[in-house]
C-alpha cells in the first residue's frame, strides 16, 4: 500500500494510546490495524470475568503484560451473594501462565484466589511485578509467602479488603533478604500479627518503599521504627492507633512523622486515641488523602486533625464527624474531591451522632471542587437534595444511604423523587448514583430522562411500578451496570427492554418480581446474555412459572454459559427447558 | 506525499489518485455505520422487544397486577432473614462492621480516657449490638445473628437452628464452631458465655460425626 505506514510506525502511534476505549475505537478501523493492535495492547481489563473466556483474551492479546478482571457482581461486598458463587481466579492464571510468560501484572476484584493460583502466579511468571487483590477470598497466609519467596521483582502487593485466612504472621520473612524491589506492600486486611521483625527488615532494604499499609496488630509503640526506616513513604497506613499515654512514645511518634517529607496519604487508625493524633501535625499540610474511617475519635479531636490538612483532596470519615465538623471542614479544605461518611451504629435504632443532611449542604457549599460523595445518614429532605445539586453541577459519583429503606422527606413527609431529580437534572456529568429513602417511579422518569451519562444506578426498596424500571432501562444511554434489590419491578420493563440489557455489562435484581417464565424468555431469546436465576429453594422448575425469582443476574457474554455454576444458579437458555425434564 | 485519512475499509490497489474524489467518499462507512452497528446501539437494538410497552396500559391498568406480583413476591422475600434483620442494609462491608465491634469493646475495657466524655457517646451505645457472621455447612447463604441479645449457649444454638429453618428436625447432629480473634476455630461451649462473646469473630454450624 503506498499509502500506509509500516506497522512499527502505527504502532509506536498506538503505543500512546492507553485507554481501552481508544485502542478498541483503533481496532475497528481496518482489519491492518485490528491485527496491529491487538499484537501490540499490553493491558487488559476484563469488567466481568463471565463476559469473555481466558483463552478468547490471550488468542486475541498475545503479548499482554498487565490484567485487571472483575467477577462477584457488587452486591456480593453486602452478602446477597452467596458463598460458592463462582468468580475463580485459577482457570485464568492457568491460561496464562502457558501462553503469557512475560505477565506483569494482576489486578483482581471480588475474585476467589486460591493459594493453588498463588503459588502458579509465583512460579510462572518471572518477571511478575503488581499483585493487587480487592475484595478478595479464598487464599490463606501460605499463599502469600509463595509470592514473597518467589517473585523476586515483585514491586506491588497489595490485598486491600481481601479476606485472608491468617495461618501465621511468618509468612514475610519469605521475602528473600536480597530482595530489595518493593515499592508498596498493603496487608491492612490481616487479622493476625505479621513477624514485626521481618517486616522491619524488609521496609529497611526497600529504598523504593511509596506506600505502607500496615495492619491493625501493629502496635503504635513500633510504628516509628519503621518510620525511621523509610521517611520517603507517600502513602502510610498505621495500625492500631492508641496505646499507652507516655511521653517518650509521643515523642517517638512526632519525631519519626516529622522526618516523612513526602506523605500525601494517611490511612488505618484503628482504636485511635485523640492523645496521640497531634504527633502528626507536622504532614498534615501535605496530606491530600485521609482515611478515617476506622477511627472512632469524635468530633472536636477529628476536627482539629482534618481542618490541618488544608490541602485534603480525599477524606474517609466516620459519622462522628457530625454537621458542625463537615461545616469545618468546608471551610478549611477547598481543594476537597471526594468525601466518604461511614455510619458508626448502622444498626442502631437511634441516631448515636448529630449528622444530618446539613452536613453534606455545607460541605456541598464550601467545597467547590467536590465530585465525588458516598454519604450515609438517617434523615434527608427534598430541599437539601436541591440544594446540594445547585451548589455542586459538577458531581461525578453520589451515592445516598439513608439508613432506614422508605424514609421520606423529614420536612414534608413526601418521598424523595423530587430532590434526587434535581441531583440529575444539574449534574450532568454524573456516572454514578445510589438511591435511598422513599421513592415513587417519579424519580425514575426525572434519571431516565436527565441523567444521559449515568453509568451505574443502585436502586432499594425504591419505585411503584415496571414503569419506574422501563425509564431507567429505557432513557439512560449511558448505563453499564444497574443493581436493584426489594423494588416492585416484574417482567414487564424487562421484556420490553431486553435489547438494552445487551448494552450494558450486567443487570442484577434480587427480591424483585421477576418471575422464572420471564427469566427463561429472556434467556431462550438473547442468546448474547446469560440469564442467571440464583435460587435457594431449589430448581426454578418446581415451582409455577409466575413464581418470583429470588436473585437475577444478566450479563453480556461472549462466551456462552458458564460451566462452573454451583448447584444454586441455573443458566436460562435453550436448553433450559430441555435439562429441566 | 499527501495525507490520506479516511475511515474507508483498506480497499484495493485500484484507488483514485485524487482522494476528494466523490467515489472515494462514497466507499466510506458512515461513523455510525463502523462503530455504533457493530458495538450496539442502544437507539437501534439488534433484537426487537419481547414485549412492546404500552404506556397507557402500564400506568392505568396494571396496578391492581402489579400489587398482586408484588405481594406474591413480598411472601419470597429472601431480603429478609428475620423481622429486625436486613440482610446486605445498611450496605456496609461486613469488614467494616467487624472493626467496629473490636472498637467499641477496646474503648470500653482499655482506653476510656476521652470516648465515653465527649458528646455523642459512640462508644457506650454501640456495645448494644454485637453482630457476627453465622454459616451452616451445606447452606449457601450466611446470615447475621446479634450476639448480645442472647444470655447463654443454649439459647444462642436455638436461635441459631431457627434462622435455618429447614433443619430444625436435625439440631442434635449440627455443632457450633467460632472463629476466635486470633483465627483460630475453636468448639463453642467450653469458655464462659461472657467471654466467648467477646471472642468471637464469625460462627459456623457443622454437621457432627464425620
Amino acid at each position: 500500500m503506498a499509502y500506509s505506514f509500516p506497522e512499527e510506525v502505527l504502532e509506536h502511534v498506538f503505543s500512546f494510546l492507553t485507554s481501552d476505549k481508544d485502542r478498541n475505537a483503533v481496532s475497528l478501523v481496518c482489519k491492518s490495524w485490528y491485527e496491529i493492535e491487538r499484537w501490540c495492547r499490553r493491558r487488559i481489563f476484563v469488567g466481568n470475568c463471565y463476559a469473555v473466556s481466558p483463552e478468547i483474551v490471550i488468542r486475541r492479546f498475545p503479548e499482554v503484560r498487565a490484567v485487571e478482571i472483575k467477577g462477584k457482581p457488587h452486591f456480593a461486598d453486602f452478602n446477597l451473594v452467596p458463598e460458592g458463587w463462582g468468580a475463580y481466579v485459577y482457570p485464568w492464571i492457568a491460561a496464562m501462565s502457558a501462553a503469557c510468560p512475560l505477565l506483569e501484572e494482576i489486578k483482581l476484584k471480588r475474585m476467589v484466589v486460591t493459594d493453588e493460583s498463588l503459588e502458579l502466579i509465583s512460579k510462572s511468571f518471572k518477571n511478575f511485578k503488581v499483585l493487587v487483590l480487592s475484595s478478595c477470598e479464598g487464599f490463606t497466609t501460605d499463599g502469600l509467602a509463595s509470592i514473597a519467596a518467589n517473585c523476586r521483582n515483585l514491586r506491588e502487593l497489595d490485598l486491600r479488603e481481601s479476606e485472608v485466612e491468617d495461618l501465621s504472621g511468618h509468612w514475610l520473612s519469605h521475602f528473600p533478604d536480597n530482595y530489595t524491589s518493593l515499592v508498596s506492600l498493603n496487608i491492612s486486611c490481616l487479622g493476625s500479627e505479621v513477624s514485626f521483625s521481618a517486616l522491619e527488615r524488609l521496609v529497611a532494604r526497600s529504598p523504593n518503599l511509596r506506600t505502607l499499609r500496615l495492619n491493625r496488630a501493629v502496635p503504635l509503640e513500633k510504628l516509628p521504627n519503621l518510620l525511621r526506616r523509610a521517611p520517603q513513604l507517600v502513602e502510610l497506613g498505621t495500625g492500631a492507633y492508641s496505646a499507652e499515654i507516655r511521653s517518650d512514645t509521643y515523642s517517638n511518634l512526632a519525631e519519626a512523622f516529622s522526618a516523612c517529607k513526602q506523605l500525601k496519604g494517611l490511612s488505618g487508625f484503628w482504636d485511635a486515641i485523640p492523645s496521640y493524633l497531634p504527633a502528626m501535625l507536622h504532614v498534615c499540610s501535605g496530606i491530600t488523602s485521609l482515611n478515617l474511617s476506622y477511627a472512632t475519635i469524635q468530633s472536636p479531636d477529628l476536627v482539629q486533625l482534618v481542618t490541618q490538612c488544608r490541602n485534603l483532596q480525599r477524606l474517609w470519615v466516620l459519622d462522628y464527624i457530625e454537621d458542625r465538623g463537615l461545616e469545618a471542614l468546608a471551610a478549611s479544605c477547598k481543594d476537597l474531591q471526594e468525601l466518604r461518611v461511614f455510619p458508626s451504629d448502622p444498626f442502631g435504632a437511634e441516631p448515636n451522632v448529630s449528622l444530618t443532611e446539613q452536613g453534606l449542604v455545607s460541605v456541598s457549599e464550601g467545597c467547590p471542587k467536590l465530585q465525588s460523595v458516598l454519604y450515609f445518614c438517617r434523615q434527608m429532605s427534598n430541599a437539601a437534595l436541591v440544594a446540594i445539586a445547585r451548589n455542586r453541577p459538577n458531581l461525578i459519583r453520589f451515592r445516598l444511604c439513608i439508613l432506614e429503606p422508605r424514609v421520606p422527606d423529614y420536612l414534608t413527609l413526601e418521598p424523595l423523587d423530587t430532590g434526587f431529580g434535581a441531583i440529575v437534572e444539574n449534574c450532568k456529568e454524573l456516572r454514578r448514583l445510589s438511591l435511598s429513602g422513599l421513592l415513587t417511579d417519579r424519580v425514575f422518569k426525572y434519571i431516565g430522562t436527565h441523567a444521559k451519562k449515568l453509568e451505574m444506578l443502585s436502586i432499594a426498596f425504591a419505585g411503584d411500578s415496571d414503569l419506574g424500571l422501563h425509564h431507567v432501562l429505557s432513557g439512560c444511554e449511558s448505563l453499564r451496570k444497574l443493581e436493584i434489590r426489594d423494588c416492585p419491578f416484574g417482567d414487564k420493563a424487562l421484556l420490553a427492554n431486553a435489547a438494552k440489557l445487551e448494552t450494558m455489562r450486567s443487570l442484577w435484581m434480587s427480591s424483585c418480581s421477576v418471575s422464572y417464565g420471564a427469566c427463561k424468555l429472556l434467556g431462550q431469546k438473547l442468546p448474547r446474555l446469560n440469564v442467571e436465576v440464583i435460587d435457594e429453594r431449589g430448581p426454578p422448575d418446581s415451582r409455577p412459572e409466575s413464581c418470583p425469582v429470588e436473585r437475577l443476574y444478566v450479563y453480556r457474554t461472549v462466551s456462552g454459559r458458564r460451566v462452573d455454576m454451583p448447584g444454586f444458579v441455573w443458566t436460562m437458555d435453550e436448553d433450559a427447558s430441555l435439562r429441566f425434564s | 506525499m499527501e495525507l490520506q485519512l479516511e475511515l474507508a475499509l483498506s480497499s484495493s490497489s485500484a484507488r483514485g489518485s485524487d482522494p476528494n474524489q466523490d467515489c472515494e467518499r462514497r466507499r466510506k462507512r458512515s461513523f455510525d455505520a463502523a462503530f455504533l452497528g457493530i458495538m450496539g446501539s442502544v437507539g437501534a437494538p439488534q433484537t426487537s422487544p419481547l414485549l412492546i410497552w404500552d404506556d397507557k396500559e402500564q400506568i392505568n391498568g396494571e396496578l391492581h397486577d402489579q400489587k398482586r406480583i408484588y405481594d406474591l413476591a413480598t411472601s419470597n422475600r429472601n431480603g429478609r432473614v428475620e423481622d429486625d434483620v436486613l440482610v446486605g442494609w445498611p450496605p456496609v462491608k461486613s469488614w467494616r462492621k467487624q472493626f467496629r465491634h473490636h472498637s467499641r469493646r477496646d474503648c470500653a475495657t482499655n482506653y476510656v480516657d476521652v470516648e465515653n466524655g465527649s458528646g455523642g457517646g459512640g462508644g457506650g451505645r454501640g456495645l448494644n449490638s454485637m453482630y457476627v457472621k453465622v454459616k451452616m455447612e451445606g447452606v449457601g447463604i450466611g446470615r447475621k445473628v446479634d450476639l448480645s441479645i442472647h444470655r447463654s449457649y443454649q439459647t444462642l444454638i436455638a436461635k441459631l437452628i431457627a434462622m435455618f429453618g429447614k433443619f430444625e428436625d436435625n439440631a442434635e447432629t449440627y455443632k457450633l464452631t467460632y472463629q476466635d480473634m486470633e483465627g483460630d476455630w475453636l468448639l463453642a461451649g467450653d469458655m464462659p458465655w461472657e467471654t466467648f462473646v467477646h471472642s468471637a469473630q464469625r460462627l459456623k454450624l457443622q454437621k457432627n460425626g464425620y
